[in-house]
């Protein structure tokens, strides 16, 4: 049993590791995943008072992480179906489950190395800095897996990547302007207020504003972290079933 | 001999179309087993089930001992693939598309690299190891697939019309690498449009068509079972405005031409040859050349399917690859 798991676990890191030697780079990776975070926070922030140093490392963090992680899967997945090398991996003898795990692992590092490139950069503001640096990371993780997670859940269902961008596109520049990025959710109407919070961004805003502040409601943290796990559980089991189903 | 593929009852079917329609079949152990049909027979849906890349809609398959849907990952552990189309990753090496191949069936670092040089050699790859597949020619793609398939010694390999769309050469190094493969203990099952591929490699073969099996057995008895009946090949000197005249012979019951030569259906060869030397004679010809023919498996087929022989001939439509390609 802890052998099988081991060689699931090895056979999922060697598909990120493959994803990310291809698809790292790739144009659409680039556009979408590094350049679209700062793009809108531009575009957004242009004219407005500008705000304390620390108020914009969680938004724009989470907001690199969630199209980071969530634009190799758009690419990865679809692209692969497309080109018949997804067939190469549904021959082998690796469960559809590892398979996911795989393919969200490399937006899971992909993810991570955007978070952390945008973090750095952030941090060269004046007056920025991170009071709690382990529980940024630990937010910067638990973003990282549950927007990877949410990016193999939207690609699943389609076989190339035109058809997959603009829906995955869409959602996610929904969920930045709903999930506190840009404006607090006490400040949204009530029925958006309960959007942002069926949303995971709105939770890896809140670690990560917590991480940054210093100041930590523990209640309120456990909920967060939960919330992503949670979140990162659901979209492996949706994108597990949609597989199968496309499958038959 | 042992059964190392059974199916019973085995369908897929796609919205309306009913693309296998409940398959029986057993391939052995150590055998070439082909899967001969025409394009849309089945081929392509009976391979994927197989190889679990997509679930049946019904029925069962063992596939070397084990359920393909409830023990897919050890069956799959057993079997090697080649599809159709090269499904390598272009934009990685030779090389490193081989290891990824064996990481994916968990074969030791040692060995993997151990085995990909040896199959690098094998294939004439191992100068271009280094370099990106995606700058190989179409025959090379389709060695490096073949490597990828064979990294982890299966002992049973599923080839999805291997020669088809081939250069000479190509094909005849696959069509032998076959019949090495099989010598050496490996269980292959193909499919393939082509008869004469069929005939050639094949100890047994099952005619597919509209996703139903119309028959199996060994080749020299599929072409047994035609009637018994004669044909003499013929080439004259000339070859225009013969064939309403040799239908004419009392000996002969059908004429075709093919290039330069005439195809005669007679009873009795030995009662017909000289009535050719006659006709010869008669109409100021030579004899080029002449020949009996027995029945091949190409006739066996048009008889138990009912399908032209150029119906086999068409080739798949190749898939459309340059939008992606704009991506980079």
């Amino acid at each position: 049993m802890i052998e099988a798991l081991r060689e699931n676990v090895l056979k999922a890191v060697h598909i990120a590791e493959k994803d990310a030697k291809i698809y790292f780079f790739k144009g659409p990776n680039i556009t979408f995943g590094l350049l679209f975070p700062a793009i809108i926070y531009l575009a957004f922030s242009v004219g407005r008072t500008a705000e304390s140093p620390s108020l914009i490392i969680p938004g724009l963090v989470a907001m690199s992480s969630l199209f980071g992680a969530g634009a190799i899967e758009s690419l990865a997945l679809p692209l692969e179906r497309a080109k018949g090398t997804f067939d190469r991996l549904l021959a082998a003898p690796i469960s559809l489950t590892t398979i996911i795990v795989g393919k969200a692992l490399g937006g899971f590092f992909f993810g991570i190395f955007l978070s952390i490139g945008y973090m750095v950069i952030a941090l060269l503001l004046p007056g920025a800095s991170i009071a709690n640096p382990l529980l940024f990371a630990l937010g910067i993780a638990l973003s990282a897996l549950a927007f990877s997670a949410l990016g193999v859940c939207i690609s699943t269902p389609f076989r190339d990547v035109p058809q997959a961008m603009p829906p995955a596109t869409l959602i996610r520049v929904a969920m930045v302007f709903l999930g506190g990025v840009f404006i607090p959710i006490n400040a949204m109407p009530g029925f958006l207020q309960l959007v942002a919070h069926l949303l995971p961004i709105t939770y890896a805003v809140n670690m990560l504003q917590q991480a940054t502040t210093g100041q930590t409601f523990p209640q309120a943290l456990v909920i967060d972290v939960a919330a992503l796990i949670i979140f990162s559980i659901i979209f492996f089991v949706i994108s597990t079933v949609i597989l199968k189903r496309t499958l038959r | 001999m042992s059964s190392i593929i059974k199916i019973q009852g085995l369908t897929k079917q796609y919205g309306n179309t009913l693309a296998v329609d409940h398959l029986d079949l057993e391939v052995f152990e150590g055998e070439i087993f082909g899967l001969l049909g025409p394009n849309g027979a089945g081929k392509t849906s009976t391979i994927r089930m197989l190889t679990g890349q997509t679930t049946p809609t019904s029925g069962t398959a063992r596939v070397a001992n084990h359920d393909i849907i409830h023990e897919s990952t050890k069956a799959k552990q057993q079997i090697g693939v080649i599809p159709d189309i090269s499904n390598i990753y272009e934009e990685m090496s030779a090389w490193d598309n081989l290891i990824f191949a064996a990481q994916l069936y968990s074969v030791p670092k040692i060995e993997r690299e151990k085995s990909a040089k040896e199959l690098l050699e094998l294939f004439g790859l191992y100068e271009r190891r280094k370099d990106r597949a995606a700058g190989f020619s179409r025959g090379m793609k389709r060695r490096l697939t073949i490597a990828a398939a064979l990294i982890h010694k299966p002992k049973l390999l599923f080839l999805d019309e291997p020669t088809s769309g081939l250069d000479v050469q190509s094909l005849r190094m696959i069509r032998n690498l076959i019949k090495e493969l099989n010598d050496d203990g490996v269980t292959v099952f193909l499919t393939t449009h082509y008869i004469e591929e069929a005939d050639q490699l094949c100890q047994r073969v099952a005619i597919i068509n509209k996703g139903k099996i119309v028959t199996v057995d060994t080749p020299e008895k599929l072409k047994a079972s035609m009637e018994k009946r004669q044909v003499i090949e013929v080439s004259f000197t000339a070859s225009s405005g013969l064939e309403d005249k040799l239908r004419s012979l009392s000996c002969v019951n059908d004429v075709s031409m093919l290039g330069d030569k005439c195809r005669l259906q007679v009873d009795e060869a030995s009662e017909a040859v000289p009535s050719l030397v006659d006709f010869a004679r008669k109409n100021s010809l030579k004899i080029i050349s002449i020949n009996t023919l027995n029945p091949s498996l190409e006739e066996a087929f048009v008889k138990l399917t009912g399908l032209s022989p150029e119906v086999m001939k068409t080739e798949k439509e190749p898939v459309k690859r340059k939008r992606i390609e704009n991506l980079d």
